[in-house]
């Protein structure tokens, strides 16, 4: 199957219009296989992605760039439960998830 | 739903930013383009799932705007493209991934098909989903005494 989502990138000209993620530490919530995750991690200082879509995740973490090893990280965690501590991120996205 | 806006409110900086995207139910075009042309050939139907999720999104969201957790700063909306080479591979992929949100009834197949059927060799079917992105911006100051007597009660 040839199926291209958003041939055109809106969803990144949208979301770097409305945040700068220069230098800031993302949670993504529903990041699924990374697919919006790759449009700003390289910006950021730091990003988790979460979602309960295990095989999904495992996408991610196979597609992960090299120079993103270390920037990026994936987690099976619901968002009702955050295993973080308070203000721990500058940004949250929430990825077709809400 | 309500919950986790509470636990993402909790993991934010004080001058944290919430950015929420998602695709919203508005009967989406169906378009066969090429580089030359354009034509809409009809438009999905909105099926349950997909109404009753904007809505339980739209009420979480309302109900966290009421609490004050977060104040909404801006909102867009904008396209997002799922783009097939084919017709028929549109409908494969409706039927299979969108079987619960997003219907395509007989005669927008039937248009949809003879219009990339005699178009142009580039042409492309596609759909032209509605999507809003909203940004939200963390309410530190005015809501900590109610935050938390929420975080207590709920």
């Amino acid at each position: 199957m040839t199926l291209q989502k958003d041939p055109e990138r809106n969803e990144t000209k949208y979301l770097h219009k409305l945040v700068d993620f220069k230098g800031k530490r993302i949670l993504e919530i529903g990041c699924g296989e990374g697919r919006l995750t790759w449009r700003y991690a390289k910006e950021a200082q730091t990003t988790i992605g979460i979602d309960m879509d295990i095989n999904a995740l495992r996408i991610a973490m196979v597609d992960r760039p090299f120079d993103l090893e270390n920037k990026v990280s994936f987690s099976a965690t619901e968002a009702q439960y955050l295993p973080f501590s308070k203000e721990t991120f500058d940004i949250a996205v929430l990825a077709w998830s809400l | 739903m309500v919950h986790a806006l509470d636990e993402i409110w909790r993991v934010l900086t004080s001058n944290g930013v919430l950015i929420d995207i998602r695709p919203l139910a508005d009967r989406w075009p169906v378009e066969v383009v090429s580089t030359r042309s354009f034509k809409e050939t009809g438009r999905l139907v909105d099926l349950a799932e997909q109404v009753n999720a904007d809505e339980a999104s739209d009420k979480a969201l309302k109900e966290m705007e009421l609490h004050g957790w977060f104040i909404r700063e801006q909102e867009e909306f904008f396209p997002f493209f799922y783009s097939w080479d084919t017709s028929s591979e549109m409908e494969e992929f409706i039927a299979e991934e969108w079987a619960d949100f997003a219907g395509l009834s007989d005669n927008v197949k039937q248009t949809t098909r003879s219009a990339w059927a005699i178009s142009d060799a580039d042409s492309r079917v596609r759909v032209r989903v509605k999507m809003l992105i909203t940004r939200w911006k963390k309410n530190q100051q005015e809501t900590m005494n109610e935050h938390r007597h929420h975080r207590r009660t709920s």
